[in-house]
């Protein structure tokens, strides 16, 4: 990186605004997905939309990479800098700007950590309803670029079900606004494309975000099966039956062991798999529903179906389920989560060939997912260290991903394609397909130097390299 | 109108073919590039007057060929079609399995769901079930250069790629021809009711408010004005009390729950506000309901207009656009700050421009816009038929060039 444009990008922002020493880089070399790495040559923080302007224009002055980053929870390695450069950093841009309950919506710096907004509307009674188990870190920017979903967003619909509006940074410099409060603007819904862009259309500055009542009630229960199958066909059967849960989590028995220690919730520990069946809404009716959830799992083998009677309870039985992956390291020093789609009817089958996938390449692999969208989370765990298991680790992920693909599902529900998946894009899409999307990134980002190589496979052929690109940690 | 030709906003003749296959389709979008002709795709013709009248001479595309059904697993609650199928097709199909989608469509039986995605139609029900952006997770265009292009999947949760059926869903077709579309649908209700308030004009922000704030979750809130019902009442005596107000509130649920909301509902309004108040439960709602779904097509209207705007804002532009001289019939999705406004054929273009230049700036003072579903074609010229441009505009513009970069598909009727 040349020192004019570090000193440019100093007087922009100020000397406590950027980060160049190698042992600060070094934070940001990855992010959730720790496979690759790669350290950025200067890490900024801005604080406006204007100092984000002002740093993309450098950027582009100088001919340099920049990417956007939030809290760097991505799984799917969205902020691996690759090639280097500039990696702005939006954490410092954290305000709540606006929030207006008589029109349901908020607008928010995108630095706002996801529960914090929650945090903020829950004395009215409202909440932001798109909910990922990293809730308590990710920030909305994030969420808007990965298009995040959550265990609530099976009733609730997912980040860009709840997007109204963006202001963008584009790649240039220029800033647009899409969308806004109001719904149904004319033209093209640009908004409902910047989501789930993975940053590669430019940095968003401010979202308007819908909000949503709470529910008044909730039925929260835990099924407990002696096996995964029983589990997953009573998923199948309250889908089939028309039922819509507010939530449809499934956890297998070596997560149980996990989240247990952690916990100490009371999971059996001699269970299969256990389901969290949340329904919620009105009082009026929910006890029945409650019921008929009761019913079918009763039909498909459960053991028992325990129902959390206090809030107190509630909660901590979704602490447990949120910070489930967080528990995952009393298994094992690594592990690899993965996030796959089948169709819901397809469950009970791709979880019998994780199992075979697990035991051909001799890995553990625990599970614990938003069963009733049929997004998978197979953990795969292993010792970073021992690079046989790595390769095994990869090659399992590989074989359970072609399989999601195979029954009709997709090779991501929530994390994003970012650079781990780039290469199954071109199974799930054809050139054709491709080349509308590669058309549609020109629009936004036609030199490809805002997130250069994610997302669509042909990407980072043309960015200026700084430094070596890709480094696996293999 | 003849099957071998046909019109567009009064330009053509336009030759029309029907292609009874995607791979017609795509021959037909090659042959055409090759020539260098227009391409206007059509379904049902229910909504070909939306927009403005077409620049280029081409050809016509009927896309009614294309229905079949591709796969229909109804335990994931997911349905890939052909988009030429109609809605009232779709529905019929969905009905047995206890599944829908959850979309008003005027003129089900003639619109096809391809039609209705490329104007992004939706209705009363688009407060407690959203609009077709929420249903759409997988969709295939013809585009440019006749290849089929998809993007999303056929399942509920998938963020591979960009999701290009956001940009297709209200596009008017610019971007390329729908031909194929996975759904995610919804269990049918198993009880709905429709409560009936009826009050004068100065009740209604009041009534509006607290209905913002009620306990119960209406999935619809129509606001309709004196015009409006009497026009109701001319095609369906005494479906609705005449009054200068009429507010209808929605529910469709379980049977307890829509049971305890309309009680409650009773319960919560403030008194003295409402001149009369009935309830209607299970299928005698069922003729409201349609009427409702069907009046933003009205045939009765020269011109119809559709303003989009914050919710809250809903009770100020309506009580302006009644007090035109226009006499305009209005319904309002007013939980979700749309307003439709129907004018009849006393309506002139001078008194036209007129009444656009009293509500465009109420509109976009409450950051929304108004837009002419329709109006005669020789007013097209001078009205601002997609209304107030935004600052997106050059980015639209942008998106356009990139995929329709020779304006092949409907050249000069959409607003990019
Ligand atoms: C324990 C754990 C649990 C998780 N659970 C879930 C879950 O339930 N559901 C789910 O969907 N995900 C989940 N994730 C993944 C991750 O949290 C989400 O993808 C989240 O949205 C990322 O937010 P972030 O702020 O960390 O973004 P980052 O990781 O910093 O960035 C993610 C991507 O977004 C881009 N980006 C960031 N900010 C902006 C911006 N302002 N403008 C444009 N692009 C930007 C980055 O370049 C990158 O490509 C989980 C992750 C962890 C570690």
């Amino acid at each position: 990186m040349t020192a004019p444009l570090l000193k440019r990008l100093r007087d922009l922002l100020g000397p406590d605004a950027l980060l160049t020493a190698p042992s600060d880089l070094l934070v940001y070399e990855c992010d959730g997905f720790t496979i690759e790495k790669n350290t950025p040559d200067v890490v900024v923080f801005p604080t406006s939309t204007e100092q984000v302007v002002a740093v993309v224009k450098a950027c582009n002055d100088f001919g340099v990479p920049f990417l956007p980053r939030g809290a760097g929870t991505s799984l799917a390695g969205g902020c691996l800098p690759v090639g280097g450069g500039v990696m702005i950093a939006l954490t410092r841009m954290k305000r709540i700007l606006e929030v207006n309950y008589r029109e349901r919506y908020a607008v928010v710096e995108p630095g706002v950590v996801n529960l914090w907004l929650t945090n903020h509307l829950k004395p009215h009674g409202w909440h932001y309803a798109p909910d990922p188990s990293s809730q308590g870190a990710c920030t909305i920017g994030g969420n808007v670029a990965t298009n995040s979903g959550g265990p609530h967003t099976l009733k609730y619909g997912v980040t860009v079900n709840h997007v109204l509006g963006v202001e963008l940074v584009l790649p240039d410099g220029r800033v647009v606004r899409t969308g806004g409060p109001a719904e149904d603007n004319p033209g093209y819904d640009l908004t409902g494309v910047i989501v789930g862009s993975e940053g590669t259309f430019g940095i968003a500055t401010k979202t308007w975000v819908r909000i949503t009542r709470n529910p008044e009630a909730y039925r929260t229960l835990l099924g407990v099966f002696e096996t995964v199958a029983d589990a997953t066909n009573t998923i199948s059967e309250l889908i089939g039956a028309g039922i819509v849960p507010a939530a449809l989590e499934m956890l297998d028995s070596l997560i149980l062991q996990a989240v247990e220690a952690a916990f100490h919730f009371g999971f059996p520990l001699d269970a299969g798999a256990v389901l969290i069946m949340e329904v919620d809404g009105l009082e009026a009716g929910l006890g029945d529903e409650a019921e008929r959830i009761i019913a079918i799992a009763k039909k498909n083998k459960a053991r028992e179906v325990r129902r959390a009677n206090t809030d107190a309870e509630r909660l901590l039985l979704w602490k447990c389920r949120k910070q489930a992956f967080g528990a995952v390291g009393r298994l094992a020093p690594s592990y690899c989560t993965q996030d796959g789609v089948v169709p819901r009817t397809k469950l009970p089958h791709i979880l019998n060939e994780i199992q075979r996938i697990g035991t051909k390449y001799q890995l553990r692999i625990c599970n614990v997912f938003h069963a009733g969208d049929g997004n998978i989370h197979p953990i795969l765990l292993f010792d970073e260290r021992d690079a046989d298991q790595t390769k095994r680790v990869l090659a399992a992920s590989h074989e359970i991903l072609e399989e999601c693909v195979r029954v009709g599902g997709s090779v991501t529900g929530e994390h994003g394609i970012g650079v781990e998946k780039i290469d199954f894009m071109s199974k799930l899409f054809t050139p054709e397909d491709l080349g509308v999307m590669l058309r549609l990134r020109n629009a936004f980002n036609p030199n490809n130097r805002c997130s250069p190589a994610k997302m669509l496979p042909t990407a980072g052929a043309c960015i200026e390299a700084s430094k070596a690109g890709r480094r696996a940690a293999l | 109108m003849d099957a071998n030709i046909c019109r567009i906003d009064d330009f053509g003749p336009l030759p029309v073919v029907q292609p009874a296959s995607v791979a017609e389709l795509s021959d037909i979008v090659r042959g055409a590039a090759l020539q260098d002709q227009a391409i206007y795709p059509y379904g049902g013709r229910t909504m070909l007057d939306h927009g403005l009248p077409p620049t280029r001479p081409g050809i016509a595309v009927d896309l009614r060929g294309l229905t079949q059904v591709i796969e229909y697993p109804a335990r994931d609650m997911t349905i890939t079609v052909q988009a030429g199928i109609t809605l009232a097709k779709l529905g019929e199909l969905l009905r047995p399995e206890n599944q829908r989608l959850p979309i008003d469509v005027p003129d089900a039986d003639r619109a096809t769901l391809g039609g209705a995605l490329a104007t992004n139609v939706s209705g009363p029900r688009r407060l407690g079930h959203g609009t077709l952006r929420d249903y759409v997770i997988g969709i295939t265009v013809v585009n440019d250069e006749g290849h089929e292009a998809k993007a999303g999947g056929r399942v509920v949760k998938n963020v591979a790629g960009y999701d290009l059926c956001k940009l297709y869903i209200g596009a008017l077709g610019t971007l390329g021809i729908i031909s194929q579309v996975t759904l995610k649908l919804r269990p049918l209700a198993d009880e709905q009711a429709l409560v009936i308030l009826t009050c004068e004009p100065h009740a209604v922000a009041a009534l509006l408010d607290a209905l913002h704030r009620s306990r119960t979750r209406p999935v619809c809130l129509e606001l309709l004005n004196d015009a409006a019902v009497a026009a109701l009442n001319v095609q369906h005596p005494g479906l609705l009390p005449d009054a200068p107000r009429v507010l209808i509130v929605g529910y469709e649920e379980k049977r307890e729950t829509v049971a305890w909301q309309v009680q409650q509902l009773i319960a919560e309004l403030p008194a003295g506000t409402l001149k009369s108040l009935e309830s209607r439960v299970g299928s005698t709602a069922d003729p409201l309901w349609q009427w409702l779904v069907e009046f933003p097509a009205w045939s009765g209207a020269l011109l119809t207009f559709k303003a989009n705007l914050l919710p809250g804002a809903t009770a100020e532009f309506f009580a302006k656009a009644a007090d035109l001289p226009e006499g305009l019939a209005l319904q309002a999705h007013a939980g979700s700050g749309i307003v439709l406004g129907h004018a009849t054929d006393a309506l002139t273009l001078e008194r036209a421009r007129a009444m656009l230049a009293v509500l465009e700036p109420i509109a976009t003072a409450a950051q929304g816009n108004i837009v002419l579903r329709r109006c005669p074609t020789a007013w097209k010229a001078t009205l601002p038929v997609w209304g107030k441009p935004r600052e997106d505009l050059w980015l639209m513009r942008a998106v356009r060039q990139q995929l329709d970069p020779k304006e092949r598909f409907n050249p000069g009727r959409f607003l990019v």
